[in-house]
Parts: C-alpha cells; sequence; structure tokens
C-alpha cells in the first residue's frame, strides 16, 4: 500500500514535469481595435509590440493574446475585442460608406463598424472575398505587422500646387504618351472578357501584359506567382528599368489588373475597361515611354492580381518587399483613371499622411505635364486599391483615381467598357503619372556631370561651455566630372528643395549650421561640371538634429579623447 | 544692486575703515598660469594666461585687506559631439575684482600671506563666425596664499597662488554646470608706496 502510494506520487510528479515543458500557451488570438485619440499611444505599442495589423484615420485593428491585452490593460490603452480566434479567419476590411453597405455586409456575414465608412468583415466558413456583396470596396488585413506612421497628419499638408518649372526632358518623355496605346490596351484587356482573378482569362491577360512588357527592351520581366483565399493562386507580373546610379532605389507605378462584375456574371464578363484595363494601359504605355532612357533610379512597372478579392496580390508583393528590405523610393498606384462624367475632371490623389509628399509632387506634374487638374485627399482609411499594402510596409505610396465617391455608373458592371472612356481625361491622367514617374526616376542627361552618391547627413553639434551650434554634416563622394556641388535642403522629405551654398562647394563636404533642433533636415546634393551644368539630384539623405542630455552627458566624460583646445 | 557694484561699495566701505590702521600700502603686478578646475574648459581652451594688478593694505598687528582687478582671455575651438566635421573658433573673457582679507607673516626678507574673500567675476564667452555667445556675472569665494621677497627698498618679487570656485549654474550640451574656478599661479613685483 505504501508502495504504491509513492509510486503514484512519482507518476505525478513526472506528469507535471511533463506537462510544464511545454511552453505556456498564450491563448487565441482575437482582433481589437484600438482608437486613435488624442492621447493615442502610438510609441507604446510599438514598444509593447502589440502586432498592428490595419491602420485607420481614426483607429487600428490589431491581433492580440491574453498576455497582451493584459499589457494593454496594465498601461492604460482603450480597445475594443471585435472577434476571437481571429488568426483562424481571412478578415476583411470593407468599406461601407452608407446604411444600405453595412446592411447588406451583414446579411453576408459577421460584420463590425470600426468607423463611420468601415467595417471589419468575416465569414465562418467559406472565402469572405466572395462573400462580399459585388461594389463594396475592400482589402484584406496585413498577413504582416504594419508600421504605424507616427507623424502628425498636419505635416502632410501643402496649400497648392507649385508654379514648376518644367523641365524640358520630362516634358519630351510625357509628349510621347499615345492616346492610340492607351486605348489599344484597354481594349486588348477588355477582350479577354473577364479578368477576375481565379479565371483562365485572368491568367491569360496577365500573359498579354507579361508579353506587352518583355518586347519593350526592359532589364527584366517576371510572373510573381501568390496564393490567396485558400485555395486560388494568381501571378502579379512585375518588369524593371534598373538605374543606372541608384539601382537598389526603387520607384514603382503599379496598377491592378483583374476585374470583376456583379457574381452572376464575374467568371465570363467583366470587362473591367476602367476599372482596371485603364490603369494597367497607362502602367505599360510608362514602360514604352521610359524604357528608351537611361535613369539614375530603378523603376518597377507592376500589374496586379487579386485586387478585386481584397488586394492579395499588392500584398503579397509589398510583405515580401518589406521582409526583402527592399528601398521604394515611391509607389503610384493607378486605379480607374479614365471615366469622367464631365470635362474638365479633376484626378483625385489619395495618400496618407506619410506619403503626403507623393501627392504634393503628382500636383505639380499634373500641372506641368497633364495639364490636369488634381486634388490631394489624406485618408489612411482609404485602402481599397494596391496602394494599401504598401502603406501597411511604411513605403510612400498615392492612389490616383477619378473620383472619390466613385460616379462611374458603369463600376463593376458588365457595361464598364472603353466607348464609355473619356481619352482625353485618360490621356492626360497617364501624361501627369509619366511626368511624376521621369521626376523620380530622373533621366540621365549627356553632356552633364554625374548624379553625386554615398550621400550622408549627420547631425553634430559643437559644443562651447556656455553654448551650442547645432548642424549638420552633410557628405558624398568625389566624382571625376565634378568642378563643385550644390547642397539643397528641405524640411518636407523629397518636397521644395532650396540650395543652401553660395557658391558650388569644392570638396565632399559640407556642414549646414542653420539648423533647428526640432526639425528633420532632409538633403539631396548635385554636382557641378566645369561648364556649369548641374547633375541630377542624389538620393536623399535625412537628419534630424538632436542631443540628448544624456548622449552629451556620455560624451563629456570621454572629453580628453576629443582633444580641442589650441 | 548688480554684484559688482555690491563688491564696489563693501571694498569703499572696507578701505576707508582700514584706511585710518593703514600701516603699509603697495601695488603689485602679476602674471602666470591659470588651470581650470572644469575638463571641459581644459578641452576647449587648454591653459591660461591670467594677469592681474592688486592693492594691499596692511593694517596695523598682523591683517591686512588687498583688492584688484584681473584679466583673462582664451581663444580655441569649439568641441564636436558626434563626428568631428567643421572648426568653430570661440572666445572667452573673464574679469574679476577679488577682496582679500589676509594674515600676514613677516619674516625677515620674506613676508607670506594667507587670505580668503570675495570675487566678483564678469564672463563671456563668443562664437567668432556664427551669431552664438554667453554674458554672465558670479561672486564667488577665493583663497589666497602669497609671498614677497624683498629686492630694493620699495621693490619686491611677488608671487601668489590662489584658488577659485565658481559654479556658474549655466552650461551645454558639453557640460551641466559650468565651474569657471580653478587654481592660479602668478608672479610679478610690488612697489610699496608707504
Amino acid at each position: 500500500m505504501k508502495n504504491a502510494k509513492v509510486f503514484i506520487s512519482v507518476l505525478l510528479m513526472c506528469g507535471l514535469l511533463f506537462l510544464s515543458s511545454f511552453p505556456a500557451s498564450r491563448g487565441p488570438l482575437s482582433l481589437i481595435r484600438i482608437p486613435k485619440a488624442a492621447d493615442f499611444p502610438a510609441r507604446l505599442l510599438s514598444r509593447l509590440q502589440i502586432d498592428v495589423r490595419q491602420e485607420l484615420e481614426s483607429c487600428l485593428l490589431a491581433l492580440v493574446d491574453r498576455e497582451d491585452i493584459a499589457l494593454l490593460r496594465r498601461n492604460g490603452v482603450r480597445f475594443s475585442i471585435l472577434a476571437r480566434n481571429a488568426a483562424k479567419r481571412d478578415i476583411l476590411v470593407v468599406r461601407t460608406d452608407s446604411p444600405d453597405a453595412l446592411a447588406a455586409l451583414r446579411s453576408a456575414g459577421k460584420a463590425i463598424a470600426v468607423e463611420p465608412e468601415t467595417a471589419v468583415f468575416w465569414t465562418e466558413t467559406g472565402s469572405p472575398s466572395e462573400a462580399v456583396p459585388a461594389g463594396l470596396p475592400r482589402k484584406v488585413l496585413s498577413s504582416r505587422t504594419v508600421r504605424v506612421d507616427l507623424r502628425p497628419a498636419a505635416t502632410a499638408s501643402r496649400p497648392a500646387p507649385q508654379a514648376v518649372a518644367q523641365d524640358p526632358l520630362i516634358d519630351m518623355i510625357v509628349d510621347l504618351v499615345s492616346t492610340s496605346n492607351l486605348s489599344s490596351g484597354v481594349q486588348s484587356l477588355q477582350d479577354f472578357q473577364t479578368r477576375y482573378a481565379s479565371t483562365s482569362n485572368c491568367e491569360a491577360a496577365g500573359q498579354y501584359i507579361y508579353n506587352a512588357f518583355s518586347g519593350l527592351g526592359l532589364d527584366d520581366v517576371r510572373f510573381a506567382p501568390f496564393t490567396f483565399s485558400g485555395s486560388y493562386s494568381s501571378r502579379n507580373v512585375v518588369a524593371e528599368k534598373t538605374g543606372e546610379t541608384y539601382p537598389g532605389d526603387i520607384v514603382i507605378i503599379c496598377a491592378h489588373y483583374d476585374s470583376t462584375s456583379p457574381s452572376a456574371s464575374r467568371l465570363t464578363l467583366a470587362p473591367g475597361a476602367d476599372d482596371n484595363a485603364s490603369g494597367t494601359a497607362a502602367v505599360i504605355e510608362a514602360a514604352r515611354i521610359l524604357a528608351l532612357y537611361p535613369l539614375d533610379f530603378t523603376i518597377r512597372f507592376i500589374a496586379f492580381s487579386a485586387e478585386e478579392w481584397g488586394l492579395y496580390g499588392s500584398r503579397a508583393y509589398a510583405a515580401a518587399a518589406s521582409l526583402a528590405g527592399d528601398r521604394i523610393v515611391g509607389v503610384i498606384n493607378l486605379d480607374m483613371i479614365a471615366y469622367a462624367n464631365a470635362m474638365p475632371e479633376d484626378l483625385q490623389v489619395i495618400v496618407n499622411a506619410a506619403s503626403g509628399w507623393l501627392a504634393d509632387r503628382f500636383l505639380d506634374a499634373a500641372s506641368s505635364y497633364g495639364p490636369l487638374g488634381a486634388t490631394k485627399t489624406v485618408n489612411a482609411s482609404f485602402v481599397y486599391s494596391d496602394h494599401a499594402p504598401f502603406w501597411d510596409g511604411g513605403y510612400p505610396a498615392l492612389l490616383a483615381i477619378e473620383d472619390d465617391p466613385l460616379n462611374n455608373p458603369y463600376y463593376h458592371k458588365t457595361t464598364d467598357t472603353l466607348d464609355k472612356l473619356n481619352l482625353e481625361f485618360f490621356t492626360s491622367a497617364t501624361r501627369a503619372s509619366v511626368g511624376l514617374l521621369a521626376e523620380l526616376a530622373q533621366p540621365l542627361r549627356e553632356g552633364y556631370p554625374m548624379t553625386p552618391v554615398g550621400l550622408a547627413a549627420k547631425p553634430v553639434v559643437y559644443s562651447a561651455l556656455f553654448s551650442a551650434l547645432k548642424a549638420v554634416r552633410v557628405t558624398w563622394s568625389a566624382q571625376a566630372d565634378a568642378a563643385g556641388y550644390n547642397v539643397y535642403r528641405t524640411n518636407s522629405s523629397h518636397l521644395d528643395y532650396v540650395k543652401i551654398n553660395d557658391s558650388p562647394v569644392v570638396g565632399t563636404m559640407y556642414t549646414d549650421a542653420d539648423v533647428r533642433p526640432d526639425l528633420p533636415y532632409y538633403y539631396v546634393v548635385t554636382a557641378v561640371g566645369a561648364a556649369g551644368l548641374e547633375s541630377n539630384r542624389s538620393r536623399e539623405a535625412v537628419a534630424a538634429p538632436d542631443v540628448s542630455p544624456a548622449t552629451a552627458a556620455l560624451r563629456t566624460l570621454s572629453l580628453p579623447a576629443l582633444g580641442g583646445g589650441r | 544692486m548688480n554684484a559688482g557694484r555690491r563688491v564696489a561699495v563693501f571694498l569703499a566701505v572696507l578701505g576707508l575703515a582700514a584706511a585710518a590702521r593703514a600701516q603699509e600700502l603697495s601695488v603689485s603686478l602679476a602674471a602666470g598660469s591659470f588651470r581650470a578646475s572644469e575638463e571641459a574648459y581644459r578641452g576647449i581652451y587648454g591653459p591660461s594666461v591670467p594677469f592681474s594688478a592688486d592693492l594691499w593694505l596692511k593694517l596695523k598687528g598682523h591683517f591686512g585687506i588687498g583688492a584688484g582687478f584681473a584679466k583673462l582671455s582664451d581663444k580655441g575651438k569649439a568641441v564636436p559631439i558626434g563626428e568631428d566635421g567643421a572648426e568653430y573658433p570661440v572666445k572667452f573673457s573673464r574679469t574679476s575684482i577679488p577682496v582679500i582679507v589676509f594674515y600676514q607673516f613677516d619674516l625677515k626678507a620674506v613676508d607670506i600671506r594667507l587670505g580668503a574673500g570675495l570675487c566678483a567675476h564678469r564672463y563671456e564667452e563668443t562664437w567668432e563666425t556664427v551669431d552664438l555667445g554667453f554674458k554672465g556675472n558670479k561672486v564667488s569665494p577665493r583663497f589666497f596664499a602669497a609671498a614677497t621677497v624683498a629686492l630694493l627698498s620699495r621693490l619686491s618679487l611677488f608671487g601668489s597662488a590662489t584658488y577659485d570656485t565658481i559654479p556658474t549654474g549655466a552650461g551645454s550640451p558639453l557640460v551641466t554646470d559650468v565651474n569657471l574656478g580653478g587654481l592660479q599661479f602668478l608672479g610679478g613685483i610690488s612697489f610699496r608706496i608707504f
């Protein structure tokens, strides 16, 4: 009897030891909504490593486990739980800009409003993308943690397009945009009858785009396959014109080539002329033109698939780019750029706060090269096209679209055909897009000095006993064909550079002592040749001069090593 | 009333009170070396050469009063925090008016004085190429030792060591509360008026 007790005790202890060898379960993942109130704790969320999967204008959506929930509560973060066991589901963000839309969504599955015009949606079984009523734009939650923009929205605004001097070379480039090419491109894509992702016609349309890119003399053309919504697969088509000065810095122009129409017809007829053969034809036209020019920066021309299902193609691409650490300068996403209910028609340019500069540059280009009126809207909740996954990855991206809210009566219908498009507006929108693309990628000019490389900007503080000079030291690599260099500066990335040196700098360093400690400073450098011709601008370098007391204290300790004195 | 004016009034009152008991009045001129106690100061300006002119009033007995004027000027370079790049020359000057009470040991050919007092300082640091600078005033304690060796009937060799501590309460990223004090050694001549 005594032996039996000992035996049972040993058995129990072994059992406990065995169980404790498994990692503690953190419980199922829940989807929560965190409001972006005035006391929005963005930095705290980053510090707590909360897995934010979607940023919207007024809230964040995050996947959290029991431990995260306890952590958020301990830190006083307000949130509400939207769905439990969320990791097992494909959850969509759906635009519900009317009570009818929300009601229709609720009849199709589980829908919870998270903003006045935004709901999250999922179904217990089957693909939620297929369950969403036709006509409601949707985006699947990011597959990775998104980068939350910590900047205040105010940094993104500029009052009006600048009167930019037109660059004759860019003028020449945009003049190559051909209305007949755009028109025939739309016709060719429309001729596939449907391009609904998952159909063989869509794959054939992808092959057509691949062939179109392949005939242009670009440096690389490839398919980028991906799977979506369970068992479906499709292919993005990616073409590249590699930059000669900065091959690793990429400017993207993209559009989705898949289409849709009401569920009864989409497998057989979804011409999608405006949505989005127009954007795709513009991307192919941009590739045709810019393939002819050597460039400083790399351009990728991308036709995405499965956008209409919830941006699956661009989500796969942007996630891979983010994972690979790609340096993406900016993304121009063209989606529905050819329908005008009345002329003159403005193009809407939609960005998040961090991409504000890109919209401002687009507005300048539209004014200079369209010519075209364009309106900038900063709205992080407009996540219903292929720019949004790039926002998730922290990349600057814009959406160019004819109207928001849409007023194309043929949208997502079998009647969205070429004859409904306004080719004048379509051509102007493409000219503006190609103009901005060329400005960002910088065509090389014969007889001009090479574009400077190796730019770095480092904050440095020069301190005396009672006062300190906060400065930025800008350095770059020496160039054989440069007689001097010009240094340009701005407080808004990629926007409104101002030359800060009086005469060309001899040497490869410039100290900018006219800086404020509370502002970021962005620099570019150009090379000036012996004949006075000025090169393209270098890649941008940023510096935020700030020396914390802790840094200063540490530095004081190592003062003898610095020398100084007379 | 600012610190300099307070010291001047204090000096005048003390002088008048002491004049009645004056036994000996001498004046000294000296120059020497100043080693700042602040490491940052030494890093920027290195060793300094101060100049000083003082009036010494010995009273009946062994006590006396000293007062004077001292000037220190320095040039140096701002210290870069981060990587070095450009050079920014800076200059510093300090004017001091000390008032000292001392005790004098009269030996054969040597007199030794030990004392303490207050010193009013006006200091200024300016950047030569950018529009930056700082001015300040401070009254602080001074500790003092000096010796005179008679050469002729009225002329003596003069040497002194003084220690000041001058916490300014001001600073920069380099040092949070600058102390302008330090140890100063001066050598010169002293002339006895009566």
